[in-house]
């Protein structure tokens, strides 16, 4: 014990000449910038770790009710399942995350072509079509693809509100009759909680919504 | 008297050992309830990881037609029994109407389906596991996935 308290005092005295106080001086900067970034680079991290992990997951839900019969389904999916599942069914005309809809050209009108017009154009109503039977209204409103159906007959009205980046996003890496479901599904993992359709008529009611609630409750 | 200690040590730890293996995934419960008046009350709690083994007892050509319906959405089902997993719990499917009250819910590391009719009370609650290598076993019926 006695040779080791020998040996400190030693050290001491040694450390303690004029010519090792600026090192130690210096040694201490260094010692006490380096923490500090350290800390800095630890807090960022954390904070960005803690920002992921707080990002509340996505639900797409679907609320069907008849209040005639009072039948009620609903069904609350969380878009990671989909965003997993999609490109793993290799089934009909879903494969590898999209789906081929052949009827997108009929009539020569093709709706990638018009999507990435209506990309480009500026905010307003683009279709407005009034018939006996039925209106139909296409705008973009507020950076969303917006469509209005009113069928008079059956006194359905049909709104499906598509944000743009998802519009985006389903003609994103297709072919001219196909439409990217899986990059679609991506992309509403980043939209506001929004009403992507709703359907109301005499039957029945039909919502599609997504928010970050596991149920509609 | 030393003997008899080691045998009853070797059947405890045997009986463990087995229990726990029974138990490593969970059990399937199920619980049927008649509400009529002389209705069958069955309940049957069964250890998960008994379902893959009695299906690779069953003789492949029994179960080559579920088979060949399967393999296709294998896939899917490869990626959804995961991803399930590991999503929080939650009611993904309620059916209510007048006569009947659907349910099919994830709850811990199981998947719950309830129903409630005029007739029957109906609860299973299968882990998720369990049932991904028990549709496995069946797959594999018809060959190889």
């Amino acid at each position: 014990m006695e040779l080791w308290v020998g040996r400190l005092r030693t050290y001491a005295r040694t450390t303690r000449v004029p010519l090792a106080e600026p090192c130690l001086i210096r040694s201490e900067r260094t010692f006490m910038r380096l923490p500090k970034k350290a800390l800095l680079l630890l807090a960022v991290l954390l904070a960005t770790s803690f920002a992921i992990a707080a990002r509340p997951a996505r639900y797409l839900h679907v609320k069907v009710n008849n209040p005639a019969t009072h039948e009620l389904v609903r069904i609350n999916l969380p878009l990671t399942l989909a965003e997993q599942v999609i490109p793993a069914i290799n089934q009909g005309k879903l494969r590898a995350g999209k789906v081929q809809v052949g009827h997108l050209t009929a009539d020569n009108v093709n709706i990638k072509a018009i999507l990435h017009a209506l990309e480009t154009a500026p905010e307003g109503e683009f279709v407005t079509v009034e018939e006996p039977g039925n209106n139909v209204r296409v705008a973009k409103e507020r950076g969303q693809l917006v469509v209005h159906v009113i069928d008079k007959n059956s006194h359905e009205h049909v709104n499906v509100t598509i944000p743009w980046d998802v519009a985006q996003a389903l003609i994103s890496d297709t072919s001219e009759d196909q439409l990217n479901v899986e990059a679609a599904i991506k992309a509403l993992e980043n939209v506001a909680d929004t009403t992507l359709v709703s359907v109301t008529g005499d039957a029945e009611n039909v919502r599609i919504w997504i928010d970050s609630h596991s149920s509609d409750e | 008297m030393v003997f008899l200690a080691k045998l009853g040590i070797g059947v405890l730890g045997t009986a463990l050992v087995g229990g726990a293996a029974l138990s490593s995934e969970g059990f399937i419960h199920v619980k049927i309830h008649e509400k009529q008046a002389d209705g069958t009350h069955l309940t049957l709690v069964v250890p998960a990881v008994l379902a893959p083994v009695t299906l690779s007892f069953i003789p492949r050509q029994q179960l080559a037609e579920a088979s060949r319906e399967l393999r296709p959405y294998m896939p899917a089902i490869d990626a959804a029994i995961p991803a399930l997993e590991d999503c929080p719990d939650q009611v993904l499917v309620e059916v209510t109407d007048p006569g009947e009250h659907v349910t099919i819910e994830k709850s811990g590391s199981s998947l719950v389906v309830d129903v409630n009719d005029r007739e029957d009370l109906v609860h299973v609650s299968v882990p998720l596991r369990a049932a991904h290598s028990a549709l496995r076993e069946i797959a594999r019926a018809s060959g190889p996935i």
